[in-house]
């Protein structure tokens, strides 16, 4: 088999054509990152509005947090009361599937997160700032998760490394060759041809892109490869573990096949997905109950199901090895505005859900008092959104070189929301792959 | 490349980027193929895929300039269209100046099949002036597939003029420039209006001049509700159409200077700023406010009849100072934005970055340097020539290196899609409602590449990389099989592919040289010759001939062999 960094696919196929329909954790392939976590990024698109999920539920900032928001507020008590979590702030009664996961410690809440350098109120801008990685700065042509990757990506012992769930890959993944990019495994097939002939197309297929090499070859074969998997192991009865329930609906299918495919050990160590429709401008809701509530209520019982599902014991306590980060790209305002809605804000919470993620509120909370808010309407950022995925980097993916993954930033320390050691910075020490593969990238464009 | 030095960075992050910024710039004198200016955004930044250990790259080499031409510079062949361009002259170079002449006048080539086409889709938004959709699909509108009718019409009518239009420069430049001046279309407030900003911003100066698309395009509603000039006023200036405008539009992001004082941006030979900063940004929002929209029913002033308004109470009539030119104060009305206009047009930045996106799409990921510098010579020496941009894509088709270079980019879905049809003959509805057609647009949004419906506004990615990840590639191919399969009410296949396969065709051998004659403009080579002929031979003699008047299941296979010709890698090259 000659696999290739680039073409981690190529020449597997023979492997997966004599796997059919068993699973892939038979075949010894090397371990990708010695050890390393899965790492999975849900990013909510649009600005979601953390302080309707966390709200303030005592003392001098709840008067604030009521006074700003007559309508949208979440009560402290009666029907739809927010469920109390430490610290004077409670949880949004839609997403009581995370209570259990904080009081049982797998999940952490990172407070008044956000683009420390940076104010930036275009989706567009925000979203591309935090996703390359370089906040204030487009040029750089690569996400921080393809650099990530560039620097551990396991040698191309690795099946499928890395699985970005969409129409196209997202920024974060920018780059990222050795990324399998799908939307639906539903339709991720090439069974929809003239049936009879179905299997001399595809054979042809893969002779005419397995024939030479080039860029457009690899990829084609690439895709090949990336369809014989998720056809031979994707099933439609695929049933979760622990009686975990994924929630009806696009998020909670996506989650389930992101189940699935951790499950067959293909060396996953990164996937992307999203939820949108965060970008709340009006009819957010009334408090408790609405299209927010709803939004919550999906992010919530999904999350809570994944983890579920990847619960167990031994060989199956994936959530050991497993980190999920979710973060959008910025607050939104403390107060609501005229349609019942609000606008964009700056400071957020993130969370990160995982078996080794030390539980409970973290960073550092600004307050919500007049002197204490961005530009008079906004939770401030105390906690740079990269000082949480560092540390997630270094303790869990076991690769300290921040410099590649986040070049520019500096001032580093953990802040205690996952087990881990810390390694020093600037170090690689998965399978000891040179982080200067970066520079050559750069250099050809 | 650009580094942007936002508003409050923090002194060691500006450090890190003055590096980088430096490193970049060290890295720009080196050969110009490795130096090819980058368009703003990542996803529009090429980078070359990391290189295959060991491996060799095998692009195949430039075809002829009748493939090359077609396949660049028109959506694919049709039957005969190779064999005209080869009538064109006695040389690559002849024939190809002489398409494409004839090609940058499209008004002197009849189109009457086309529109006649077009006419039997039945669209009735098609003709409406602006005030009509306005009151048609906005005021009155009732349902949601009322409202958003001139949008998909729009959709369906592009379809159509790509399959069917003689005029194919035309509709792939059209194309460029929508992904250029893009908006997300599919959106309720721009929806009704998004026909108008086609038809009267775009095309008619798709070979005209850049200033007057710029204009054109500032002033449709479309564009001023989604980057919100509509509500930019001088108490409350809003910067989103003026910053994407400079960043995207005009000047591009490697003239963007950050936080710096203007006055200490450098200058250039002719004593003119190198590029813009954030204070020009603010400035180029300040000319533009008060241009927005007739959208208020309760204010007499601006009334409702979704036309484009300047509303002179709304704008900044100080003194500004923009790129170093000072404009006075209370200039006549719109004065200040049509200054602004002409400053970026002239701009030497504007026309490097215009030049090289349409490079880009004509030619490769990463066009020669001479070829776009060429192109950006003429685009600021003829700013003002009506006929300023068919002369930069004349210089850039004409330009030696259009003929020899090849295979540094990857045909999109849409190109592949009407890439088929044309090849095929094949004569999908494009109407509304029509199940065959739902189900095409049901595939092809799968593709990625759903037209008009990127949602930030920089436009649907124009490199290789973005395309060729899994999803994509896989759905394009899905589409392929889609279409050698879908079928009218009567099971009548819009592909007729035995009808299209003449008479003395029959054999494997000559089943798959015909239709890839038909579908590459040229005879597969090997040896995807043979894959592709072992495939439809299915063991027997590749000679003999198949039956294929009546078997129907080498009818089938036929179907299975076009497909498999249009997911082949030649099908994608360009």
């Amino acid at each position: 088999m000659d696999l290739t960094r680039r073409g981690f696919l190529v020449g597997c196929s023979a492997a997966i054509a004599g796997l059919a329909g068993s699973r892939f954790n038979t075949v010894a392939f090397a371990d990708p990152g010695g050890g390393a976590d899965i790492l999975i990024v849900v990013f909510l698109r649009g600005g979601f509005d953390g302080l309707s999920l966390v709200p303030p539920i005592d003392g001098a900032d709840r008067g604030h947090y009521e006074a700003a928001r007559p309508s949208l507020r979440i009560p402290t008590s009666g029907p739809g009361a927010a469920l109390s979590l430490d610290a004077g702030f409670g949880l949004h009664p839609s997403a009581a599937p995370l209570l259990d996961l904080y009081q049982a410690g797998h999940l952490a809440i990172v407070q008044a997160v956000g683009m420390s350098d940076v104010v930036n109120k275009s989706h567009f801008d925000a979203q591309q700032f935090i996703e390359l990685g370089t906040p204030g700065s487009h040029s750089i042509p690569s996400g921080w998760l393809s650099r990530h990757l560039a620097g551990t990506a396991g040698g191309g012992s690795v099946i499928m490394p890395s699985l970005a769930i969409g129409d196209l890959q997202p920024t974060s993944l920018l780059g990222s060759t050795e990324t399998v990019n799908l939307a639906n495994p539903a339709s991720f097939d090439l069974d929809n041809g003239p049936w009879l002939w179905r299997s001399a197309q595809r054979t042809a297929l893969r002779q005419m892109y397995g024939d030479s090499t080039s860029w457009l070859h690899d990829a084609g074969l690439q895709a090949l490869d990336a369809v014989d998997i998720i056809d031979l192991n994707v099933t439609e009865d695929y049933v979760p573990s622990n009686g975990a329930v994924y929630p009806d609906g696009q998020f909670g299918d996506h989650l389930q096949v992101l189940a699935q495919m951790i499950k067959l050990d293909l060396g996953l160590q990164v996937a992307t997905l999203d939820l949108g429709g965060w970008d709340t401008h009006e009819g957010q809701g009334d408090g408790s109950t609405g299209y927010l509530a709803d939004l919550l209520a999906d992010l919530s019982a999904g999350l809570n199901a994944l983890y579920t599902d990847l619960d167990g014991a031994g060989a199956s306590a994936y959530t050991n090895r497993l980190t999920v980060v979710v973060q959008s790209e910025f607050g939104r305002e403390l107060y609501e505005n005229a349609d019942r809605g609000t606008e964009h804000g700056y400071g957020n919470l993130m969370m990160v859900l995982g078996g080794s993620v030390i539980g409970g509120l973290h960073g550092t909370w600004p307050g919500l008092a007049p002197g204490q808010l961005v530009d008079e309407t906004d939770l401030a950022v105390t906690t740079d959104y990269r000082r949480v995925l560092s540390e997630i980097m270094i303790r869990r993916l076991c690769n300290s070189d921040l410099d590649s993954i986040f070049p520019g930033y500096t001032g580093y320390s953990p802040l205690g929301i996952v087990e881990g050691i810390d390694a020093p910075i600037g170090s690689v020490f998965g399978d000891g792959f040179e982080s200067g593969n970066l520079s050559a990238w750069s250099s050809s464009t | 490349m650009d580094i942007d030095f936002p508003q409050g960075s923090t002194p060691s992050l500006r450090a890190a980027l003055e590096r980088a910024r430096l490193e970049r710039a060290a890295r720009r004198a080196r050969p110009a193929h490795k130096a090819s200016p980058t368009a703003p955004f990542p996803v529009a930044a090429p980078m070359r895929p990391r290189p295959l250990a060991g491996g060799a790259e095998a692009v195949p080499s430039p075809p002829d300039a009748a493939v090359i031409a077609l396949r660049r510079l028109a959506y694919g062949p049709r039957p005969g269209d190779i064999a005209a361009f080869q009538a064109l002259g006695s040389s690559d170079g002849e024939r190809l100046a002489a398409w494409v002449d004839r090609q940058l006048d499209p008004q002197s080539i009849d189109d009457s099949p086309a529109d006649a086409r077009i006419a039997q889709s039945g669209f009735t938004t098609l003709g409406k002036p602006v005030t009509d959709l306005w009151i048609d699909h906005v005021l009155n509108y009732v349902e949601w597939d009322d409202h958003i009718q001139p949008f998909v019409e729009t959709v369906l009518l592009t379809f159509l003029r790509a399959v069917h239009s003689e005029r194919q420069l035309f509709e792939v430049l059209s194309e460029m420039w929508h992904d250029h001046f893009s908006v997300f279309a599919n959106d309720f407030a721009i929806a009704p209006m998004f026909l108008h900003s086609d038809r009267d911003a775009i095309r008619p100066h798709v070979f005209g001049r850049f200033r007057d698309m710029l204009e054109a395009v500032t002033k449709t509603p479309a564009m001023l509700y989604y980057l919100d000039n509509s509500v930019s006023s001088a108490d409350d200036p809003n910067e989103n159409y003026a910053r994407e405008m400079l960043e995207l539009h005009t000047l591009g992001a490697t003239a963007y200077y950050g936080s710096m004082a203007p006055e200490d941006v450098p200058l250039d030979g002719e004593g003119r700023p190198l590029g813009y900063t954030e204070t020009d940004v603010i400035v180029a929002a300040r000319c533009l406010t008060g241009w927005t929209v007739r959208d208020r029913d309760w204010d007499p002033d601006f009334g409702s009849t979704g036309e484009f308004f300047y509303y002179d109470p709304w704008h900044d009539h100080d003194p500004k100072t923009f790129l170093g030119v000072d404009l006075p104060a209370n200039q006549p009305p719109m004065q200040d934005g049509y200054d602004l206009f002409d400053i970026v047009c002239e701009h030497p930045a504007t026309g490097r970055f215009v030049a090289q996106k349409l490079c880009r799409r004509l030619v490769g990921d990463f066009p020669p340097q001479d070829m776009v510098d060429a192109a950006a010579a003429v685009f600021t020496a003829q700013v003002d020539a009506p006929d300023q941009l068919r002369q930069v894509v004349r210089t850039i088709v004409l330009h030696p290196s259009f003929r020899t270079t090849w295979g540094d980019k990857v045909r999109r879905p849409f190109e592949v899609a009407v890439g088929m049809l044309r090849a095929t003959r094949g004569d999908l509805p494009f109407e509304r409602f029509d199940p065959a057609t739902d189900w095409f647009r049901w595939m092809y949004y799968q593709t990625g590449q759903p037209r008009f419906e990127w949602h930030p506004p920089n436009g649907y990615p124009d490199v290789k990389m973005a395309w060729t990840s899994t999803s994509p590639r896989v759905m394009t191919w899905r589409l392929a099989n889609m279409l050698v399969q879908v079928e009218d009410d009567q099971d009548m296949p819009y592909l007729d592919l035995l009808g299209e396969t003449p008479a003395g065709v029959r054999s494997a051998t000559a089943i798959v040289d015909h239709w890839s004659e038909r579908a590459l403009g040229h005879v597969v080579e090997e040896p995807e010759r043979t894959r592709l002929i072992e495939m439809m031979a299915q063991g027997r003699n590749p000679t003999f001939d198949l039956p294929l008047d009546t078997d129907t299941d080498t009818q089938s296979r036929l179907r299975a062999l076009v497909a498999l010709l249009f997911m082949a890698p030649s099908a994608l090259w360009r």
